[in-house]
């Protein structure tokens, strides 16, 4: 009787690592990417998708598929659209390997979801900062760089009226400040002379076009401007391979710079529908400022909020299959103080301003004219 | 699986016999470990673990036979675990502190002498996940430790990122978590008579076959509570037990 009763459990199910897979068909290849979904993606409990039964309708039609045609790796390629058209992940990224399928944009449900807002504008081109803003808002008083290597830049300069500016379209401040070329340092150390600048009335930091990078740049650059660590936020990471498996919620807060005094002037950001992960959560930040003199001017943000590192460090995010070099999507769920999950929707502006692209293409910037002048209140 | 539990109630049942019967109570308390029959699937440096707890309970005892009662024991019983991470992630752990509210029904089969005897328990339990607590360490993404030198080596992940402390209640997540568990459990252990009393020292073991979560998506690696406890009691013996000369005409 009691082999009966034992006899009455499930069976654990072998899952392995999706890299594991040995994929000699498609339907191989199927499962390892939607077990490796199933198991690392973070966002399940707020994504709209029913994985299961994305696993019920495609996993026949995958079955169809000869993993050694082109035609083949194609139209698999369209299911995988499918299948993650509407993950609210806005990192999410697909990046094929498959020579079949170079000539394929990658797949990234964001954009999409992107060019369906009523505000979609083109990206603002790093020209613009570097010349226009360079030249004719900061009168070139003030340091611009480029890395011709990675297509690195920043600008950062002080107005007519003494308000501070800085624009950079990647986070690596913390890297380029001890490791950059000699005009980088120089440059981000002027910034953050001038937050210190007694003749500085305000700070606008514009994170227009800004796609994230390094997460240590949140203390370096934040905590220049508190004096206490104070909470904007919590994440949450899985800890266990269920898709509801997670960790408490775990408290996100900016640390203060050695020596760092409380910064009591406005502190403007500007935010667009590209700026993006890093440049999100510095928003973030920045309203949740203890003072309440951080705030957002802008459209809201690209949406993609949570942190991203290597898989192995939070038991979840990214990884690979045979077919795709990467599975980019985010190690950790990242929720705003107010509760609120941003990520898929965007952060919101407390300023909403809309690019008026006609009057951009004239030579007027809405935007920054709206922010610098509530800098200059 | 319904079917083969309500049979062993029923084999309870019919055994119990109202002319030798007496009632007997008392109480309860044991320390366990609770291992998860489960698995961590594809996650890397990551483990589940036994943890130890606890239960009290109130052995309530009815006896059929001079070598048989029916016993249920209502009880509290703690079904702890921990999911830990091993290697350069150690240090980040969490303890599932789980509390069940459970009712184990059981054949009790005695052998022996007058006073001394040794027990069987045999039968099935059903149990209610009350409330749970989680306590543990996790890194802090947003938290880096400087490094004091360019050479610096690393062991730990911890010595990378601050860990984050937390102690609160865990909130259920209806999706997930099954609260209702049902099992089979046997003991065994011995018995001493003084007077009215029954001192008793017992080794059980509990078997979930129920899983710890709802049936919520395709490839679920099932978890199966395994809980052995060592525990004292005491019942007292409500009613004068009869002769076995009494009893046999």
């Amino acid at each position: 009787m009691v082999m009966g009763l034992v006899s009455c459990q499930k069976e654990l199910p072998d899952l392995e690592q999706p890299e594991q897979y040995i994929v000699g068909s498609f339907s191989e290849e199927f499962e390892a990417f939607w077990n490796g979904m199933n198991n690392n993606y973070v966002f399940w409990d707020v994504d709209p998708t029913d994985w299961d039964a994305v696993y019920t309708k495609y996993k026949p039609l995958f079955a169809r598929l000869n993993i050694n045609k082109d035609e083949d790796i194609r139209k698999a390629y369209t299911y995988y659209r499918e299948m993650t058209a509407n993950l609210v992940d806005s990192h999410y990224t697909l990046i094929p390997s498959n020579n079949a399928l170079l000539d394929s944009a990658t797949i990234n449900p964001a954009y999409k979801r992107i060019q369906k807002r009523s505000d979609f504008h083109g990206f603002i081109s790093e020209g613009y900062y570097y010349n226009n803003v360079f030249v004719n808002i900061l009168g070139r008083n003030g340091l611009r760089t480029v890395d011709s290597t990675d297509g690195a830049y920043m600008v950062t300069g002080k107005t007519s009226t003494n308000v501070l500016y800085f624009h950079f379209n990647q986070f690596d401040l913390k890297n380029r400040s001890e490791n950059g070329t000699l005009a980088e340092r120089q440059l981000i150390q002027y910034f953050f002379n001038g937050i210190n600048d007694n003749s500085v009335r305000s700070v606008v930091i514009d994170l227009r076009g800004n796609g994230g990078g390094n997460l240590a740049d949140l203390n370096f650059l934040m905590g220049a401007f508190t004096d206490k660590s104070y909470s904007f936020g919590a994440t949450r990471s899985k800890n266990g391979p269920g898709r509801l498996d997670y960790t408490p919620w775990i408290d996100a807060s900016v640390t203060p710079k050695a020596g760092a005094r409380a910064f009591t002037k406005p502190l403007i950001v500007i935010t667009d529908q590209y700026s993006v992960s890093m440049a999100e959560i510095t928003a973030m930040a920045t309203k949740a400022l203890p003072g309440g003199n951080g705030r957002v001017v802008g459209e809201r943000t690209w949406g993609a909020n949570g942190p991203l590192t290597s898989n192995v460090f939070y038991n979840g995010g990214q990884f690979s299959t045979a077919l795709f070099n990467l599975v980019y999507t985010s190690s950790q769920m990242l929720r705003y103080k107010d509760g609120v999950v941003y990520e898929g929707v965007g952060f919101p502006p407390d300023v909403t301003v809309t690019l008026n692209v006609l009057q951009f293409q004239s030579g007027r910037d809405n935007q920054l004219e709206r922010a610098l002048t509530l800098a200059n209140q | 699986m319904k079917n083969k539990f309500t049979g062993l109630l029923f084999l309870m049942m019919v055994l119990a016999f109202p002319g030798y019967a007496q009632w007997s109570a008392g109480i309860e308390a044991g320390y366990n470990q609770n291992v998860l029959y489960t698995n961590a699937g594809a996650l890397a440096f990551t483990k589940y673990r036994p943890l130890n707890g606890f239960s009290v309970g109130i052995p309530v005892q009815y006896q059929v036979k001079d070598w048989f009662s029916i016993q249920a024991d209502p009880q509290f019983i703690q079904k702890n675990y921990q999911v830990k991470r091993t290697q350069f992630f150690e240090g980040i752990y969490q303890d599932n502190i789980n509390s069940y509210v459970q009712l184990p029904l059981m054949g009790h089969f005695t052998f022996g002498g007058e006073k001394l005897k040794g027990f069987l328990n045999l039968g099935g339990y059903a149990s209610y996940w009350s409330m749970g607590r989680i306590k543990g360490v996790q890194a802090n993404i947003f938290s880096d430790i400087e490094s004091t030198s360019d050479t610096q080596e690393y062991n730990r992940y911890l010595e990378l990122k601050n860990g984050y402390a937390y102690n609160e209640s865990y909130t259920f997540i209806d999706r997930k978590d099954n609260r209702v568990e049902l099992g089979w459990l046997a003991g065994a252990g011995v018995s001493y008579q003084y007077k009215k009393y029954q001192f008793f020292v017992e080794g059980r073991y509990y078997q979930s076959m129920t899983d710890q979560q709802k049936d919520y998506m395709i490839n679920q690696i099932p978890r199966y509570n395994q809980t052995y406890t060592a525990q004292i009691g005491c019942l007292y013996q409500f009613a004068k037990k009869p002769k076995k000369s009494e009893s046999s005409n």
